[in-house]
């Protein structure tokens, strides 16, 4: 815990330090540690949805079909997890699935977040009107429902693409963020370090990237990982209502076909394994978020452990 | 800063937030392409007779007049007459409000007493493995996809035992018998709520239980609890008497919280359940290019996450005496 | 214990010969003139009734509220019509001076299908059961397309329509009017209408047909009420028809769920034939489509027997006019099938040779030497020797409508397979709508009208170059003198057969020049109980017909 302290106050090469500290920690968290492993899971299950489209065009998740099936079949050893109503694979579906939520929830989460610093940052150490300004603007994006939000804009503008999903996700979560940034800035602006820095002639500009940036950077990679789980579950749910990109494999989209096929009562095979994944994807993110939580804060932190 | 004074620049503050959301939003969905014109594709309909249908809808003002009738409504309090319905938003909404009201207030409230209560519990044996696995439970629980196990209750409740009604409110064929007793149709009300309120509950049971568990956590090492243990105090004294009170706190604030975003998920829930709630009505009207009620339904949820941050606030600095404004 | 109780109260059987039907929606309205929706309409049906229905075997009108077929003087171009001795549900007369009300108020406040009467000089009304209408000039859809209006009771609507003349938009004021408790001509009248709920409809002792014989069918009612629910997703529905709690539901049913009613002993399932098309409409206004070569060469790729198959589950039929086959009387029969029953090499091989005569060329032809087809061909290149730009096939979205969102994913796989540029794009309906009718910004479609009307004068509206204009109905942008002559000549053309000779030659015009390209027509599938009643009348467009309900008897040893 000294250690940490130390660093924090000190320049480049302790923070660093500190990260590796924090990194150790982590993975001897028990709850941290299911999360990572949980995670290694996932990933390895998007980085092998390239894999089933090469053996065979049939494994095509958007559309590929099998030419001699053409209605919803249960698990068999050519469709490990079934086919759905036109016949496409499930398996092949829930891998290309699992891509499109790392790519969602981690772009979405590290957008939202550079928003909340950087605005947090800018917030905290200009003061005055210009904080006045961005926490109101927060506080107003902060009360509007980013699900209805987006949905909504879907609705409006037709189908929206993924990435407009992504970037408009980010844009209506970076608030959060930027008030606790924010608040730590304010403190920390008191410190000792940062008077230094100043009388030693840094401009602005340095003073906030070189020495702040640093500080609240753990804080921020807290408040990303949070910010993973929001974001796949807004994408996931939007999808589900029927207003995702239509021409991605998500797996909110995959339950929505389900429901809307109406295979929700006859295809347990089809219906639950999108959303044990989305469930135990959102889980191994919060989980591994909270970890790092009890790390960063250490008043809860073991005995044993400091 | 007198409570009142502080109210009172709250109140502007959010009458301020609201108006731009309220402009913003109009523009958004004047501008937006689609109109409710092409839900009503019908090949028989001419040229000519969409023509005057539009003119007649107010489709054709420029979006500036538009607005300005529209604030002007809004102030009057009309809030506008759904294309879909043809009938004003304001009695749409206050026709489903109360059944959303219903339903998830129960479902928080019993949530929230349930969480604080086994948080409150397992806090003080941490480190036990009950309060391991409670805990992982609530994680769980905490992060499964709602509409998901929505779909999951519906599908081991509803189709699995067949025990429960699939869809809707009320029975209908209980409802149109005159000699129907009130009791009966509460009841009935209660068997259509125990679905969807299970899922609410699992979802948000799971959030109260963390929060108040670490909110504990956090309270136990406060000196008041020190000097409570040192004066020799029971230790379910000190866990429901000092400790308990101060630590629910947090929850107060999600439970407000959630109550208020209760509409933002209520989408999901109403959805699969066919609960006939704003959620739903709200994408529907969205999903139909029904601006009137969608920006009533959507106003209508602001304004309430408005109020619900406002008197959370307020209520923090009740329960919470250190707190000054 | 709240369980078991609640279990008791709701397991309460139903009494009495109440049928139970599922909705897919909720109707919006009672009101006729904003009912555009079909479970609106599916609740009126019963309620508002019109002069003459069809017969459900031969389609040819019988008379309903209208004594007789109505009689018309070509000197006077006048139609005259005789009408029953029939009540409204509140005991009052239904008179001509009903009939008369409903037609002023459609051409005063020019309600939607206002443009069908603009022929109409006037309504005279001789006497309370005789109405005569005074046409402008001769016009062949009278019977079939104008009079096919509800008769509202003028004792109810004088006053709405009163108010509605003052306001600022009358048309929208007459549209906003609450309807809630509709006088009713039709065997049933609404009793209760619980919002999110259910509507209940019970008999209307004034019924003008009870025990009636009309084309050879003894009316009844003879079921107690009609309970309508409300099913917000077909798989609900299903479960609820499963388990006894509704007794028809009144929509399509899709393939999928066949083999679970099937299983049921309780559930018959009802096949009828639609009155509907599903096509790919191109742009012709732009290249590259402008080009009928291309459109040709897209039809005999394109395999419509893959989409019946596969996607409609052998649930339906190709398509091969604009002019559905089941609607027998106007569909011509004799018109060309290129590309059926070939496959994908043969296919190809025939969109090569049309294409290389029209002067496309490609950097790698799809067919070598040889005629051997290769596997990945090189782009197309249009007869001034560019290469094809990029179009966009747009469709309604997956969950809207499955068929037609992967019709269009499967035919840009087809067309890519010779060098086609052909991306398919998912879009939301209303938006798509927007984009293709309004804006008219677009390449080619994929869509769908499920409710298209038995006469076929919307070809007219698909096809004659009048209609091309923003929310115009000539959303491709069909030019051709000869077809608009025709069309308008079979507008005014009163002698059936000859008609029938310009609509089949309007539907050679089109099947050679390809502004529409039909693909499909589903069945209508639905599904009844068959342990509480029977009797379903099946027709075109399906059971929910007026005879159905006025026809439907308690099944024998049914609970």
């Amino acid at each position: 815990m000294k250690n940490t302290e130390i660093a924090m106050t000190r320049n480049r090469p302790y923070w660093r330090q500190a990260l590796d500290e924090n990194w150790r920690r982590l993975r001897r968290n028990p709850t941290g540690r299911s999360g990572l492993i949980l995670l290694l899971i996932f990933a390895l299950m998007a980085a092998s949805s390239f894999i089933p489209p090469l053996i065979s065009p049939i494994y095509n998740p958007m559309h590929g079909v099998d030419p001699h099936i053409s209605h919803t079949t249960g698990p068999s050893l050519r469709h490990w997890l079934g086919t759905d109503f036109i016949g496409r694979d499930i398996f092949s579906q829930l891998l290309a699935g699992a891509r499109v939520a790392f790519m969602v929830g981690i772009t979405a989460a590290f957008m939202s977040v550079v928003l909340g610093v950087a605005i947090g940052i800018l917030a905290g150490y200009a003061g005055g009107w210009a904080d006045t300004v961005l926490m109101r603007l927060a506080d107003m994006i902060m009360v509007m429902p980013t699900l209805l939000v987006v949905l909504m804009a879907a609705a409006l503008f037709g189908q929206l693409s993924i990435w407009t999903i992504v970037a408009m996700i980010a844009l209506f979560r970076w608030p959060g963020v930027s008030r606790v940034i924010r608040a730590r800035i304010l403190s920390l602006k008191q410190r000792p370090f940062i008077e230094a820095a100043r009388i030693a002639g840094a401009s602005h500009l340095r003073i906030m990237t070189r020495h702040l940036l640093p500080n609240v950077l753990p804080l921020a990679l807290l408040y990303m990982t949070f910010r993973v789980t929001s974001a796949i579950i807004i994408e996931a749910a939007l999808a589900f209502l029927g207003f995702g990109d239509p021409t991605t494999v998500s797996w909110g989209m995959m339950l929505q076909w389900v429901w809307k096929t109406g295979h929700m009562f006859q295809a347990p095979y089809w219906l639950l394994p999108p959303g044990i994944c989305i469930s135990l994807l959102t889980l191994s993110f919060y989980m591994l978020a909270r970890a790092m939580d009890e790390i960063l804060d250490p008043r809860l932190r073991r005995r044993g452990e400091s | 800063m007198s409570l009142k004074r502080y109210i009172i620049r709250r109140l502007a503050e959010m009458a301020i937030i609201f108006w731009i959301i309220q402009t913003v939003l109009f523009f958004l969905f004047h501008l937006a392409p689609g109109d409710p014109l092409s839900r009503m594709v019908d090949p028989g309909m001419t040229h000519e007779e969409e023509m005057i249908l539009t003119e007649q809808l107010g489709l054709r003002e420029p979006v500036g007049t538009q607005y300005l009738y529209f604030l002007g409504n809004f102030f009057r309090g009309r809030f506008g007459i759904s294309f879909h319905y043809g009938r004003p938003v304001a009695r749409i909404i206050a026709q489903r409000l109360p059944n959303t009201i219903l339903l998830f207030t129960t479902a928080v409230i019993l949530s929230a007493l349930a969480g604080t209560w086994l948080g409150k519990l397992i806090s003080w044996r941490k480190e036990n493995r009950t309060d391991k696995i409670i805990t992982v439970g609530a994680l769980v629980c905490h992060t499964l996809f709602l509409p998901w196990i929505a779909m999951l209750m519906l599908w081991f409740g509803a189709f699995k035992l067949g025990w429960f009604p699939v869809t809707g409110m009320i029975s209908p064929e209980l409802w149109i018998l005159p000699q129907a007793t009130a009791p009966e149709k509460a009841l009935d009300i209660a068997w259509h709520m125990i679905l969807p309120m299970a899922t609410l509950f699992l979802i948000h049971f799971g959030s109260y239980l963390l929060i108040m568990r670490s909110s504990m956590l956090e309270t136990l090492t406060e000196d008041y609890i020190f000097t409570a243990r040192a004066k020799g105090l029971p230790e379910n004294v000190i866990r429901d008497r000092h400790a308990a009170p101060n630590a629910r706190l947090p929850v107060v604030t999600s439970v407000g919280l959630s109550l208020a975003f209760s509409i933002n998920g209520g989408a999901l829930t109403e959805t699969v359940f066919s609960w006939p709630g704003i959620g739903r009505e709200l994408v529907f009207a969205v999903s139909n290019n029904d601006y009137p009620l969608a920006l009533g339904c959507f106003l209508l949820i602001a304004a309430v996450v408005l109020a619900a941050n406002l008197v959370v606030d307020v209520l923090y600095g009740y329960l919470d005496p250190r707190i000054r404004y | 214990m709240l369980i078991t109780a609640a279990l008791a109260a709701g397991c309460r059987k139903v009494e009495g010969r109440l049928l139970r039907v599922g909705l897919a929606s909720e109707p919006k309205t009672l009101n006729v003139w904003l009912a555009s929706d079909a479970s609106s309409r599916a609740v009126l049906r019963l309620v508002y009734h019109c002069l003459y229905e069809r017969d459900p075997e031969t389609l040819a009108f019988v008379p309903w509220l209208a004594e007789s077929l109505p009689v018309y003087d070509p000197a006077g171009k006048t139609y005259t019509i005789r009408l029953r001795q029939a009540r409204w549900s509140d005991g009052r007369p239904l008179t001509s001076a009903d009939v008369a009300f409903t037609v002023r108020l459609i051409k005063e406040f020019k309600t939607p299908g206002c443009s069908r009467w603009k022929y109409v000089l006037r309504v005279e009304t001789p006497d309370p059961h005789t109405v005569v209408f005074r046409l402008k000039k001769n016009f062949a859809t009278f019977l079939s397309r104008t009079l096919q209006i509800s008769i509202l009771p003028a004792h109810k609507w004088k006053s709405v329509a009163n108010a509605a003349r003052h306001a600022q938009k009358p048309l929208a004021a007459l549209m906003r009017f609450k309807n809630e408790a509709p006088v009713s001509s039709g065997p049933f009248v609404v009793r209760q209408w619980r919002k999110g709920a259910y509507v209940y409809l019970t008999r209307n002792p004034y019924f003008f047909g009870k025990d009636k014989t009309i084309a050879g069918r003894r009316l009844g009612p003879s079921i107690d009420g009609v309970l309508f629910k409300f099913y917000g997703t077909t798989d609900v529905a299903m479960l609820a028809l499963r388990k006894g709690e509704m007794d028809m539901y009144w929509h399509h049913i899709q393939p999928g769920y066949m083999s679970v009613l099937q299983k049921n002993p309780h559930i018959r399932i009802v096949n009828s034939p639609k009155s509907a098309i599903y096509f790919m409409g191109f742009n012709t206004r732009r290249p590259p489509f402008d080009d009928v070569a291309l459109r040709k060469a897209v039809e005999v790729l394109v395999d419509k027997q893959f989409i019946v198959k596969r996607l409609l589950q052998g649930r339906g039929s190709e398509m091969w006019s604009v002019i559905p086959e089941g609607n027998k009387r106007w569909y011509n029969p004799g018109l060309p099938r290129p590309g059926q029953g070939l496959n994908r090499k043969q296919r190809i091989k025939l969109a090569f040779r049309i294409l290389s005569s029209a002067g496309y060329s490609w950097k790698k032809p799809p067919l070598d030497a040889t005629g051997r087809i290769t596997s990945r061909p090189g782009e197309l290149l249009t007869p001034d020797a560019k290469p094809m730009a990029p179009f966009t096939i747009l469709t309604p979205p997956a969950d809207y409508d499955p068929a037609r969102a992967i019709s269009g994913t499967m035919i840009q796989e087809w067309l890519r397979e010779i060098g086609m540029p052909a991306m398919a794009r998912p879009m939301e309906f209303g938006a798509l709508i927007q984009q293709v009718k309004v804006r008219r910004n677009f390449d080619a479609f994929i869509l769908g009208y499920g409710r298209l009307p038995l006469d076929p004068d919307y070809l007219r509206s698909f096809f004659h170059s009048r209609n091309d204009r923003p929310r115009g109905w000539n959303i491709s942008g069909y030019h051709n003198p000869e077809f608009d002559r025709l069309a308008t000549a079979a507008q005014r053309e009163m002698d059936p057969e000859k008609r029938r000779r310009l609509v089949f030659a309007m539907q050679a015009i089109i099947a050679a020049d390809v502004p529409y390209l039909p693909l499909y027509l589903p069945t209508l599938n639905e599904a009844v109980r068959t342990d509480r009643f029977t009797g379903w009348v099946p027709m075109l467009d399906g059971i929910g017909n007026r005879w159905s309900f006025c026809l439907l008897k308690a099944a024998k040893g049914g609970k």
